[in-house]
């Protein structure tokens, strides 16, 4: 199957976060609103960004930024989730085969093999993984944007849109074939920059072996507070290529070693007590 | 019955199998983590849960040791950071030794003999690395930064490799080893009664036997 991928398009984006609402509707993902003996209690943290964060039950989140562009205020919307990367560090360093690539190239997840480890979440490039970790046993359970494919939830195999493109007003999240996504994002970009915006970029398109989210943003990463050339961190490639391999070969040359040195060192021993035994 | 030496003391071979026991837990649930195909066994977090539990053993048993008699203590480590010439003359002869039973090749052995001492040096130090980023990657997993934490789950896991392999290694020249058998007399006695036979004391850690022997009452570690 070809690969599928989201584009989203911040310059369309009204930051209505109606693709927050039906995520969590869609995905059961209910978060408790904290309440105090008055009622609920609402926090103002100086932005109409909520929750603050990502969370094990907020797989996506628009960010709000007010950046000056041209001497005048611009506020931008950025959207944050799973990136589905093709170079995907979680999926390099989970142990359990919890994470991995589907047809679609998305990375899945299949929740009941996660064992808590968190290691996806100290690699990813993108801290996107969340979870609820005990302190004291570290009984924990990683979750994420999975694209709408939770067993018995999974629209996409039904030939559904995932629920944040599908309830998207402005149109400003499309999904479908990424090669098709990525031409039309350089289109968009195109029309961008002949509209004076120079730094008009498509992200993802490159980025770790191609992201499934897509972005087409009208000024350069950094402004929309992604990571430009962003990169599997040397830790998991020297972890997981290097150490891990080396470990089941000195393990193995051990074993063997020891084996090999036991028949050697039997028949010395046995030659030896030989001539011994003979003079008594 | 073959006069006997005592090699062990009962506190040191209780801290032994304690820790075996503990660091063989650790062991296993750990190598899940290297195995995929037993990511199955390792759902909903309880062989981390084991682990935990094996850390705190781990940890705590030692510290119990040294708090019980710190004299001994102190004189067991610093046995494994004593190292001189002589450790070259085991090396040298350690391939004719082990491979082809030939001991007149190996030069009397102190109280520990080189390749005990290098193991012994790597569960101190390994332990201690363990226990430290076990320590950081179990308390702060929440608030260190991640960097750090990559940092914790690379030392771990080649402390993991080096005392995982070394640990066969242990076990086979402890009990498996033709030179080590019957293992009644030799290291398995040693760890399990407490003695060794004069015999394998003088075949074995000549140098350790001849300054047990020449004070009238024989003292151990």
């Amino acid at each position: 199957m070809a690969d599928k991928a989201i584009l989203y398009d911040a310059t369309r984006c009204t930051a209505c976060r109606g693709c927050q609402a039906a995520c969590k509707q869609w995905n059961e993902n209910d978060e408790a609103i904290p309440e105090t003996e008055n009622g609920v209690k609402s926090v103002n943290r100086g932005s109409y960004e909520n929750p603050p964060d990502l969370s094990p039950r907020t797989w996506l989140k628009m960010e709000f930024r007010e950046v000056e562009r041209d001497g005048k205020v611009d506020w931008l919307f950025t959207r944050r989730a799973c990136m589905h990367c093709t170079d995907a560090a979680c999926v390099k360093v989970c142990p359990s085969g919890a994470l991995y690539h589907d047809e679609r190239g998305f990375v899945a997840y299949n929740k009941d093999l996660c064992t808590g480890c968190g290691y996806c979440a100290d690699f990813c490039p993108f801290d996107v993984p969340r979870s609820d970790r005990n302190w004291l046993t570290g009984v924990a359970k990683m979750d994420k944007c999975v694209l709408c494919t939770t067993p018995g939830l999974n629209r996409l195999d039904e030939g559904l849109e995932p629920a944040c493109v599908k309830t998207c007003p402005p149109k400003a999240l499309l999904y479908g074939d990424r090669d098709a996504l990525v031409a039309e994002g350089k289109q968009r970009v195109q029309a961008l920059q002949a509209n004076g915006n120079s730094s008009a970029t498509l992200y993802g398109e490159n980025e770790l072996g191609g992201l499934h989210v897509l972005y087409v943003l009208a000024d350069s990463p950094e402004t929309y507070g992604l990571p430009v050339n962003p990169q599997v961190p040397a830790m998991a490639t020297a972890w997981q290529d290097i150490i891990q391999p080396l470990g089941w070969i000195v393990g193995g040359a051990t074993i063997v070693g020891l084996g090999v040195n036991y028949l050697v060192a039997r028949e010395a021993k046995i030659s030896r007590d030989l001539p011994e035994k003979k003079e008594k | 019955m073959a006069r006997e030496v005592e090699r062990y003391r009962k506190p040191t071979r209780v801290l032994h199998w304690v820790h075996t026991g503990a660091f063989i837990a650790l062991f296993l649930t750990g190598l899940v983590l290297f195995i995929p195909q037993l990511g199955v066994i390792a759902q909903d977090s309880w062989t981390r849960i084991i682990h935990r539990i094996g850390a705190i053993i781990f940890f705590i048993a030692p510290l119990i040791y040294l708090l019980r008699d710190r004299k001994t203590a102190i004189q067991g480590i610093k046995e494994a950071f004593k190292w001189g010439k002589e450790d070259l003359g085991w090396l040298k002869a350690a391939p004719r030794y082990y491979f082809l039973c030939d001991e007149e090749a190996m030069p009397p052995q102190p109280h520990m003999n080189t390749g005990q001492k290098l193991w012994w040096l790597m569960v101190i130090v390994f332990g201690a690395v363990f226990v430290l980023t076990g320590f950081i990657m179990w308390f702060f997993k929440a608030v260190a930064p991640a960097g750090l934490l990559q940092w914790m789950v690379f030392f771990h896991d080649t402390a993991f490799i080096a005392t995982g392999a070394m640990l066969f290694v242990h076990i086979y020249l402890s009990i498996i080893h033709p030179l080590m058998r019957p293992a009644k007399t030799g290291a398995w006695s040693s760890m399990v009664r407490g003695k060794v036979s004069a015999e394998y004391a003088k075949s074995h850690h000549r140098k350790w036997y001849k300054e047990i022997t020449k004070t009238t009452t024989s003292e151990s570690k």
